[in-house]
């Protein structure tokens, strides 16, 4: 099957699994919140009896950003810490959201509810957790390692750069070098979790070996379908961009400015599932031929 | 005896024509400092090599026995050196270090006098090693108004920059290069002090003259005007020989394939006649006074910023027309402005009649990069160029002074500019929506942030750490003299500056030479003001915290005493003569009370109150005054309506206020701003979460 073929059949199947962006949508907004929270509170206190409040309204308010850095400016390590920490706590819950996606996915013919998204979610975590401390491993040691030999070649081509253009473009090759070795890997633990979810199996190592195998044989094909997935990502983006620049950021429009920006993490979540999706279908097709 | 009269006038006034044509005289006579200096560059060795003249004339009245001199290169010769001790996490690169050796110094008669070269150390703490100032001896004093003429030889080797000066491959910037004297004081001796990291210079003003040897083909900017330019076909190379009067230092840059543009400023072309009336009112000068001269502009410009050649330009032409304009007209016949060579670290420096600027490849239109930095540097050559402060004790007085100016001359000429964004060199301004900003905004964020650190006046070294001496000396600086001008005015404070320029111009004031011009101009006492801001270190904070309206009470429960009979007030009696009111009263009484608090430790003083303004339901407005020297007050109103709210300081003068959200205080609660800033709050947080959560 070529590339656009297995492209259009993961958009389809996203689409009718659309209701998963939404379950997605909303665990992100909760969190958001929660995040959120201790933060709206501390600003609802300083500004919302204070006509600052209502100058706040017109957008930025540098005195008020002022007067916050100079209050809390001691409080940093607690801030940073409140918001750092949730975070981490995110990404774990991500992981459970993993199995949810995959896991209905492979439920071709279903449509997603919100129950069986949760009981996949449970079933797959520990063994997605596994693949996460394995992934963290391989990150370590790609941008410990080759990303910094990679620099250094970097490096001795602007050593005696006559102009600030050297400069530019290898700021710039070696960014790009990080997002494809980072789009690479991130690629290769989604197969596994694919492959474990397929084979129904707990032998992490052992499916990281196989996917090994799987993505390198036929490399082109994965990574062209996965980079293809993520130009929608980047078109979703520029078309917000575009929206933004468009909706007022004041009066009543301003609630469609946020609606916007809801749309748009939605949008976000939907392109993680096609991410998946385009992963299954060559998964399935490859595994299928192989049968 | 009418002829007497007649005589004994015209003696008199002979006397006088005859005093101020010798004081005119004076003004106009030789200058007490001369310069000529002849320098080498050996490209091929990162050499200078150079013969310097010095004529001092000693214009106090003490016997001046040695002379002082700044060896500033020698800041680079070793780890042991003032500036790299007090910045000891930097590295410098093998065969890259930078010194200077005086190889002879001698009077013009032939006096040796290299035997009583010594190093001096005299700042505290103390750096024994060294080398950055030099005293001799001479044989004898040099007596009031005498001048002392000396001959010296220097060789110097150019650092890979360290600090404002060195080299890149063949680009050079050379500054602080050649042995210079300190500043004689009068009564205290030679005020000349260690090249430190948190500080910059001081010296004499003087009259240079400076031949500089390159490479032939090789671009040369500098300090001054040229006078001419000898090639020499033998050696391949070329002497450039500048001159100008009144600096009090002299830098330059050379490197090949570099732009050189010139350009005139042309004050017609700048300055509409409605502007000069404008400025003239406001100043109260006659429009004559004011009036700009013409004024050559240089660009040396690394080829691959051509295209930013027309925004530097743009850049120095508003602030040649409004730093001249508002603080007084520029004095030389050229500026020279710099976009400094590649790696030699050496942009956003001033030096008298010579600037670097800087800029990048692809600079954001939307952003006042570069044109910040070239009104910036350009404003010192009014705030330490011609008003030469010592930037060692008292760096506030250029910093402070002119990142206040800067910020007036880039919002006439530019408006708010757009906060920077981009990844990797590549501006993304033109992707988002981006707050804009004046920069006293960010001046007010930098600045309180270090109120508790020093104060202002300390000196340059004796900071608490990097960040204090940059918050203090440029950024709260300038945030007083911000919230100075709103307590006194635009225009009065237009006329405090001119008239500190124009006072101090080619002079060293001190702090208390601008207090008095303060307190001059505003007729007002503002000693109270210096005190708290510049030499103190105390948070200035005050609130309304409470706000209050209520219906006037008119019944109180009790027992009261009516014709001789104790009577109690109940509640049920209050309800009934409530209701029989109701009938023939119909406007309710509301008290309106208003706290305000002094939270932090600094006061207002003088004749400047706190002011109170209070907006009622009907729009209408009462305004009070609290001396805020004790901790709180309450103000009490009674009103035919409710209050709306209270504010203190409602026209934003206090910028120096930690707290300005504090400063009001609405009868209800209202959260449409705070639900605004808080939903693009969770939406930042939820692309920061989602970005995350790709990682794995």
């Amino acid at each position: 099957m070529t590339i656009a073929r297995l492209f259009k059949r993961s958009v389809n199947t996203t689409l009718t699994k659309s209701r998963m962006a939404v379950y997605l949508w909303l665990f992100n907004v909760i969190f958001g919140l929660l995040i959120a929270a201790p933060f709206c509170f501390m600003i609802r206190n300083e500004a919302s009896r204070s006509l600052m409040g209502d100058r706040l309204i017109r957008g930025i308010d540098f005195n008020f950003l002022g007067d916050l850095i100079t209050k809390y400016s001691d409080s940093g390590a607690l801030l940073s810490g409140g918001i750092i920490m949730p975070i981490f706590l995110f990404i774990l819950l991500s992981l459970f959201f993993n199995g949810g996606i995959i896991g209905r996915l492979f439920a071709e013919t279903e449509k997603p509810n919100l129950k069986d998204f949760l009981s996949d979610g449970a079933r797959y975590y520990f063994r997605f957790f596994r693949v996460f401390i394995i992934s963290l491993f391989v990150y370590g040691l790609v941008f410990g390692l080759l990303f910094r030999m990679i620099g250094s070649i970097f490096e001795a081509w602007t050593k005696n750069a006559v102009s600030e253009w050297p400069l530019i473009w290898a700021a710039n090759l070696k960014f790009i070098i990080l997002l494809l070795l980072f789009s690479i890997i991130r690629m290769f633990f989604d197969y596994v979790r694919i492959r474990l979810v397929a084979e129904d199996s707990k032998k992490t190592i052992r499916a990281t070996f196989l996917t090994f195998g799987f993505v390198f044989k036929r490399f082109f094909k994965t990574w062209a379908l996965y980079i293809t997935a993520a130009a929608v990502t980047l078109s979703f983006g520029v078309i917000y961009l575009l929206g933004v620049k468009i909706i007022p950021n004041s009066g009543i429009l301003f609630i469609v400015l946020l609606l916007w920006q809801q749309f748009y993490v939605i949008s976000k979540m939907w392109t993680k599932i096609l991410f998946f999706s385009g992963e299954y279908h060559l998964f399935k097709q490859v595994e299928n031929s192989a049968v | 005896m009418e002829a007497k009269r007649f005589l004994s006038l015209f003696v008199i006034a002979w006397i006088l024509v005859s005093a101020s044509a010798a004081w005119l005289r004076a003004q106009e006579k030789s200058p007490d400092l001369t310069y000529e200096i002849w320098v080498d560059l050996d490209d091929q060795n990162k050499m200078l090599s150079g013969k310097e003249e010095i004529i001092w004339r000693n214009t106090t009245q003490d016997d001046v026995g040695d002379m002082w001199f700044h060896l500033y290169f020698n800041a680079f010769k070793n780890k042991k050196s003032t500036m790299l001790q007090e910045k000891p996490g930097l590295s410098v690169r093998e065969g890259t270090w930078g010194w200077i050796d005086v190889t002879t110094i001698q009077l013009a008669d032939g006096t040796d006098l290299s035997s009583s070269m010594e190093f001096m150390r005299e700042d505290k703490p103390k750096h024994p090693e060294d080398q950055t100032v030099m005293r001799i001896l001479f044989p004898e004093p040099v007596k009031p108004g005498e001048a002392v003429h000396l001959q010296l030889t220097f060789l110097s080797k150019i650092p890979r920059t360290i600090e404002r000066s060195g080299y890149y491959q063949s680009s050079y910037f050379i500054a602080q290069w050649f042995p210079k004297p300190g500043v004689y004081e009068e009564g205290v001796g030679w005020n000349c002090h260690e090249y430190h990291d948190h500080s910059e210079f001081y010296a004499d003003f003087a009259h240079f003259t400076v031949h500089i040897t390159v490479p032939e083909n090789f671009v040369v900017g500098s300090s001054g005007k040229e006078l001419k330019v000898v090639s020499d076909p033998e050696s391949k190379t070329a002497t450039h020989t500048y001159q100008q009067n009144k600096i009090h230092d002299f830098a330059w840059m050379t490197a090949p394939h570099y732009l050189k543009i010139e350009r005139d400023f042309k004050a017609v072309d700048q300055v509409s006649v409605e502007e000069y009336e404008e400025v003239a009112r406001a100043l109260q000068l006659p429009v004559e006074e004011i009036k700009l001269p013409n004024v050559k502009m240089f660009l040396l410009i690394a080829p691959e910023h051509e295209k930013q050649i027309d925004r530097h330009f743009k850049a120095l032409e508003a602030a040649l027309k409004y730093y001249g304009l508002w603080y007084g007209p520029y004095p030389y016949e050229t500026i020279t402005m710099v976009d400094p060579p590649f790696r030699t670290g050496s942009g956003g420096m001033e030096y008298p009649t010579f600037f670097t600027g800087g800029t990048s490849i692809l600079a954001s239109h939307d952003v006042l990069s570069p044109e910040g930095v070239i009104i910036h540097e350009f404003g010192h050559g009014y705030w330490y160029g011609m008003v030469a402060n010592n930037e060692f004790e008292e760096a506030w007085l250029d910093e402070g002074i002119n990142t206040y100016s800067t910020g007036k001359v880039a919002a006439a000429a530019y408006g708010p500019g757009e906060i920077p964004l981009g990844i990797n060199r590549i501006p993304l301004n033109g992707l988002f929506k981006l707050p804009r900003y004046y920069d006293y905004h960010l001046n007010r964020i930098a600045g309180l942030m270090v109120v508790k650190m020093d104060p202002i006046t300390t000196y340059s070294w004796q900071f608490y750490n990097s960040m204090s001496y940059g918050g203090n000396v440029y950024m709260r600086a300038a945030t007083c003299l911000e919230t100075l001008e709103r307590l006194v005015g635009n225009d009065t404070m237009l006329r405090i500056l001119r008239r500190f320029q124009m006072r101090y111009r080619f002079r060293h004031p001190k702090t208390q030479d601008f207090i008095d011009v303060v307190n001059e101009i505003t007729q007002r006492d503002f000693n109270w003001f210096f005190e708290e801001f510049f030499f103190g270190t105390h948070d200035f904070d005050y609130s309304v915290s409470s706000l209050t309206s209520t219906n006037k009470k008119k019944h109180f429960r009790g027992v009261y005493d009516v014709s001789g009979e104790k009577e109690e007030l109940t509640k049920e009696n209050i309800s009934e003569l409530k209701d029989r009111e109701k009938e023939t009263q119909t406007d309710d009484i509301f008290v309106t009370t208003v706290k305000v608090r002094r939270l932090g430790e600094a006061r207002v003083g003088g004749d400047i109150p706190v002011e109170l303004k209070v907006v009622f339901e009907d729009e209408s407005e009462e305004h009070r005054y609290w001396k805020g020297q004790g901790r709180w007050k309450s103000f009490t109103f009674e009103k035919p309506v409710k209050a709306r709210y209270a504010q203190i300081d409602p026209d934003t003068a206090w910028l120096l206020d930690s707290n300005i959200s504090n400063n009001s205080c609405k009868l209800k609660r209202s959260c449409r701003g705070v639900f605004k800033f808080a939903s693009q709050l969770i939406f930042f947080i939820q692309n920061g979460i989602h970005l995350f959560t790709g990682l794995i």
